[in-house]
């Protein structure tokens, strides 16, 4: 097979992308399979399955008593396993903002440009749902 | 019934789609979120979130290795994510808010949801896929930001090199695209890959591997939206994912060996049904219909 010359920023890009997937799916398998099999985590598998069918809105009303807005309902259960396997979709979801930061410094000027905003406009669509929190929406 | 019948029908249901999917040539996330909306109890929300993770760790799992190929291409991917971003998180949030806000919301939905799978069920029915497009003109912002691209094609013996051309014509497509993939959870290799490969001029190959890498960028924004909502239940998430895991290693090593165009006949023909089930779902819900299931 003869080889070509790929792009620097393509080849960083795959290759941040590559080592977070791998470990954000480890994060996210291994905490949930155990949570799935024994049954208990910060909504326990028997609720889950009783509620599953109303919305993400009343499901977190019914079974913790909470209205969810922001990532706290996860962030501060980390101890069960439900809520730390949410860690490595977390990780999956941020697995292309850092791919896009790693070409960044790959870039030629115009590029830098373009993945610049794309970064802006990710970092906002992590960041939202906090300001509407704090703005109580 | 016990706790893990749902979650094993449906580990069992992702790995058949799984199978199905590279054999049929229809992108498995498409399948799993209309279907599990027709027969599985649970909310459309957490249908959604689950869809946007399959479609996602889909994504990621095989961009890498295709940008490394040169076959997946950040200089296409870049303009075009500045715009469907937007419209993902728009997508993400407007299905959502529909669903909490209004008691019938989850009917609304899965009436749209059929309405869009029969749209997707079209596009794939009448789209032809072009090899290697010939362009003849490049468009201006693709000429500035020098757009081209090659890789080496092993049944031609040969690097191939290309050019893009109708970005101006391409972005509000992208945008459109980026929103249904929101608001449904659904992977959009359906619709990337025709306006990458049609409207843009990208050989077929470089078309659908640009079309994973740009399916991670928005369904990776569009995720945030169903995590702060609380939207990502791990006993829905973790065994489809795993399904269709495994199932598509199993579905990539089938089709080496086939690709019965049947299988292809019959996917989309499920895809009209689920279409179908949709909205009669969403019909009755709202008591316009009476249907036994």
């Amino acid at each position: 097979m003869k080889e070509i010359k790929v792009d620097p920023a393509n080849t960083v890009f795959a290759r941040t992308m590559e080592i977070l997937t791998y470990i954000g799916l480890a994060l996210m398998f291994a905490p949930g399979i155990i949570y799935i099999v024994y049954g208990s985590g910060f909504v326990s598998t028997e609720d889950a399955v009783k509620y599953w069918n109303v919305s993400a809105a009343d499901f977190w009303k019914i079974t913790r008593g909470i209205k969810i807005s922001g990532y706290s309902w996860f962030l501060n259960n980390l101890g069960y396993l439900d809520c730390l396997s949410i860690i490595g979709v977390v990780l999956l979801a941020l697995a292309p903002l850092a791919s896009i930061v790693a070409a960044l410094t790959r870039s030629d000027i115009k590029y830098k440009i373009i993945l610049a905003v794309v970064i802006i406009e990710f970092i906002i669509a992590i960041v939202r749902p906090l300001f509407m929190y704090v703005t109580g929406h | 019934m016990d706790w893990w019948f749902w979650p094993l029908c449906l580990f069992i249901f992702t790995l058949v789609i799984g199978i199905i999917a590279p054999i049929s040539g229809v992108g498995g996330g498409v399948l799993f979120v209309p279907l599990t909306t027709a027969f599985f109890p649970f909310h459309v929300d957490f249908i959604r979130g689950a869809g946007l993770i399959m479609a996602l760790t889909s994504a990621l799992s095989s961009a890498p290795q295709l940008t490394k190929k040169g076959l997946a291409n950040l200089k296409i991917m870049a303009p075009v994510v500045i715009v469907s971003i937007i419209t993902s998180i728009l997508g993400g949030i407007i299905g959502l808010w529909i669903t909490a806000e209004f008691p019938e919301g989850k009917y609304y939905v899965t009436i749209m949801l059929g309405i869009v799978l029969f749209i997707i069920f079209i596009v794939m029915l009448i789209s032809k896929r072009v090899e290697f497009p010939e362009v003849k003109k490049v468009d201006g912002i693709s000429q500035k930001l020098g757009i081209t691209g090659a890789w080496f094609e092993p049944s031609l013996d040969k690097v191939v090199e290309y050019k893009v051309t109708n970005m101006p014509i391409a972005l509000p497509a992208f945008a459109a695209v980026g929103f249904i993939a929101g608001m449904f959870g659904l992977g959009a290799g359906w619709a990337n890959v025709p306006v990458l490969n049609l409207i843009m001029g990208a050989p077929i190959k470089v078309a659908t591997s640009t079309s994973m890498m740009i399916i991670t960028v928005n369904d990776a924004a569009a995720a945030w939206v169903y995590l702060s909502r609380g939207a990502i239940l791990p006993i829905i998430v973790i065994p489809s994912v795993i399904g269709i895991t495994i199932g598509a290693r199993i579905g990539a090593r089938l089709a080496v060996i086939a690709r019965p165009r049947i299988v292809r006949y019959v996917v989309l023909a499920v895809m009209l049904m689920a279409a179908v089930l949709d909205i009669l779902k969403g019909l009755k819900g709202l008591g316009y219909v009476q249907i036994p299931f």
